[in-house]
């Protein structure tokens, strides 16, 4: 707790400003920031070995075989499968996590709207990227063995909807809630940043035939999100430290 | 002529340490004995007192329990606790509202 006492004064200017004083001080006693950034770090970080080594699964059928020859029309179903779970499993534990610190600290904790936010995107991910699997709003080869360099040409809506169906997305939009339930400017701001990174990022296109090409995808997000939980761990305030 | 402001100030909430009570209540939904003696400074016998008030206006709600060994006491607000909480603020603002006009110079009306 902050060592700042209670004015001792009876003018309503004076119980106001204690009000707003005494409100602040519940705020910054509920934070947590630096919890959730560095469980989706993590998630982030554990998908590298999941999108360079699971198996593909063609559950959705888009696979197809020629002899000694298979092509797949969309991402390795088991990433998303990997996204979906890992996202639900990160807002159990910030949800725990914040249950704890409430009871550790002694005051009610305001993370029910996030944890509900992040989950709901999290399940509108999954379902809009199992829908682009059958409805793709990127042009298809008309022959999926050609070689031939295609160019896409890809629109505001055709990204927007992609880049909504990615974890980078429903993280950053959940964490513009957390910044809101918390009232931090200092985390309203760190999203705005990370979000713009992610949609800089969203339209670079990766030409690369290394088993590694989605890597920065993966890395730049995660390194970002560690950025964040180190700098809001160690510049969170005395008052929230102590608490 | 307009009620003044100061006759909707309820005397129960119109005190400093039960105002302090009900705002941290407010924003943490539900609060414990110890942050509020802590965050309030106050002994543990003069913030009882002023839970005992509060909880017989029926403005806040407490609950005792343990948590391990420890005996924890939680308080929250009640719905009653939350439309006084508001009506306090807004008497308040209307209050100081009053002050600073009646502080501004009338113009020269000669």
């Amino acid at each position: 707790m902050t060592d700042e006492p209670v004015p001792h004064t009876d003018s309503p200017h004076e119980m106001l400003s204690a009000v707003r004083a005494l409100t602040r001080r519940v705020r910054v006693a509920q934070r947590g920031t630096w919890f959730p950034l560095l469980v989706f770090a993590t998630i982030t970080l554990v998908a590298v070995p999941v999108y360079r080594y699971a198996p593909y699964l063609d559950v959705f059928g888009t696979c197809r075989s020629r002899p000694q020859h298979t092509v797949c029309m969309a991402p390795n179903p088991v990433e998303l499968g990997y996204q979906t779970v890992a996202l639900l499993l990160a807002y159990a534990a910030i949800a725990a996590f914040y249950v704890r610190q409430s009871r550790r600290r002694g005051v009610g904790t305001p993370i029910r709207p996030y944890v509900v936010v992040g989950v709901a995107l999290a399940v509108l991910m999954t379902a809009v990227s199992i829908w682009l699997t059958f409805h793709p709003l990127l042009p298809q080869p008309a022959d999926p063995f050609s070689t031939d360099p295609v160019q896409i040409e890809v629109g505001p809506a055709t990204w927007l909807v992609n880049g909504l169906a990615s974890p980078l997305a429903v993280i950053g939009l959940a964490l513009l809630v957390l910044a809101w339930v918390e009232r931090h400017w200092a985390l309203l701001a760190y999203t705005l940043a990370y979000l713009v990174i992610g949609m800089v990022q969203g339209n670079q296109v990766i030409h690369s035939s290394s088993p590694w090409f989605f890597l920065p995808d993966l890395l730049v997000p995660a390194a970002v999100l560690l950025l964040g939980a180190a700098a809001f761990a160690l510049f969170r305030p005395t008052a929230e430290a102590r608490a | 002529m307009a009620d003044h402001p100061a006759n909707g100030l309820d005397d129960v909430v119109h005190q400093r340490v039960r105002l302090g009570i009900m705002a941290i209540a407010h924003q943490a939904r539900q609060v414990e004995f110890g942050f509020l003696r802590t965050t309030l400074q106050l002994t543990a016998g003069n913030l009882g007192q002023h839970l005992t008030v509060l909880e017989k206006a029926e403005l806040i709600q407490i609950e005792k329990g343990y948590e391990g060994k420890r005996p924890r006491t939680w308080v929250t607000l009640t719905a009653a606790g939350q439309v006084a909480l508001r009506d306090e603020i807004a008497h308040l603002k209307q209050l100081i509202q009053q002050v600073e006009q009646a502080e501004t110079p009338p113009t020269a009306d000669r």
